[in-house]
């Protein structure tokens, strides 16, 4: 099911998915990180920085996502699914394509 | 005629026999038991064997890499003796839940790669890893040690066994060094004031003059 949600990276500028192995709370992001770094999705954006921030001091897993308008989106997987991590960034990279492209359709 | 044969056709109708107990009432026979995968078990048998044969064994999270990249990996790791397994959780999971490796049961889950060497070069595994940023580096277990990835990256920093042992060695041995020198320190620096004395002494009676006098004994063990 994960594997089949698509996102448009092309908004995002870069992705710190941080997370404590040893914790059991921790699948979902594992999973989700999995997902960002496939071939199709990080063909939408080579400039997307996707790194992954291994920690062991018990904190809770936390994906940070900063746009390039400057906006920034925090994901705490502790409770969190895979696929409504996936659904979430998905839905707000789609709203600002759709933004950028009108934009770019009002000014040629 | 018609209803001559309806009515027989009525009485000889096929009536299907009710259990006493309807089915569902009755417990379910249990289905046949599953037997043990041969191939199941000799990956097991096999993930016993890496953890018993290797002192260094490091999980990485494992996210697609492209084909090439992976060989490259593979080869740079071989280089310095280092193995890279392929293994699925189900597998290895009742494995090390019956071994002394239980706390690294959290770290399986999704795909995991291991890094197994007969060594412990951690430096040069985590220079190639660097490389690589598909593959990130969660815990290793380092002769018989579970480490964190910052556990790890302070292993790597150590210097090698044998520097650590000469600086023990050296440590220790400085204490017994500077003891032979304060027990003697007192009595040299006596003897050193007594020769002093004793070339004053030598001077002035060469030029005639009064002799110096005496210069009062130092007590031996001084500070």
């Amino acid at each position: 099911m994960a594997g089949r949600i698509n996102v448009v990276l092309r908004p995002v500028k870069s992705i710190v998915v941080r997370f404590c192995p040893f914790e059991s709370n921790v699948e979902s992001t594992r999973k989700f990180l999995e997902c960002i770094s496939r071939k199709k999705i990080q063909a939408t954006n080579r400039n997307c920085e996707v790194t992954a921030d291994v920690r062991h001091d018990g904190s809770e897993p936390l994906v940070d996502v900063m746009f390039a308008d400057g906006d920034r989106l925090i994901m705490k997987g502790a409770n969190l699914t895979t696929v409504e991590m996936l659904t979430a960034l998905g839905s707000r990279c789609n709203t600002k394509e759709l933004k950028a492209e009108q934009k770019s359709k009002k000014n040629p | 005629m018609h209803l001559q044969r309806h009515k027989l056709m009525a009485l000889t109708e096929y009536l299907a026999p009710r259990p006493a107990v309807p089915e569902r009432c009755l417990r379910p026979a249990a289905g046949p038991q599953e037997e043990e995968n041969g191939y199941a078990r000799l990956l097991r048998r096999q993930v016993e064997e890496v953890f018993r044969d290797s002192r260094m064994i490091a999980v990485c999270q494992y996210n697609s890499m492209p084909g090439d990249d992976m060989v490259l990996m593979r080869h740079y790791l071989r280089k310095h003796n280092i193995e890279v397994k392929f293994f699925l959780n189900e597998i290895v999971r009742p494995v090390l839940s019956q071994s002394r490796y239980k706390n690294l049961l959290p770290l399986f889950v999704g795909r995991n790669i291991l890094l197994v060497s007969p060594e412990t070069k951690a430096k040069e595994m985590l220079r190639v890893l660097k490389g690589v940023p598909q593959v990130s580096l969660l815990g290793a277990c380092i002769d018989d040690t579970i480490l964190s990835r910052q556990g790890v990256e302070n292993f790597a920093k150590l210097p090698p066994l044998e520097a650590s042992q000469g600086q023990t060695v050296g440590a220790l041995a400085l204490l017994p060094s500077q003891t032979c020198s304060l027990l003697q320190h007192g009595a040299a620096h006596l003897t050193a004031l007594l020769d002093r004395h004793i070339r004053q002494l030598r001077d002035g009676a060469g030029e005639g003059g009064t002799p110096a006098g005496p210069e009062p004994a130092q007590s031996p063990g001084a500070p």
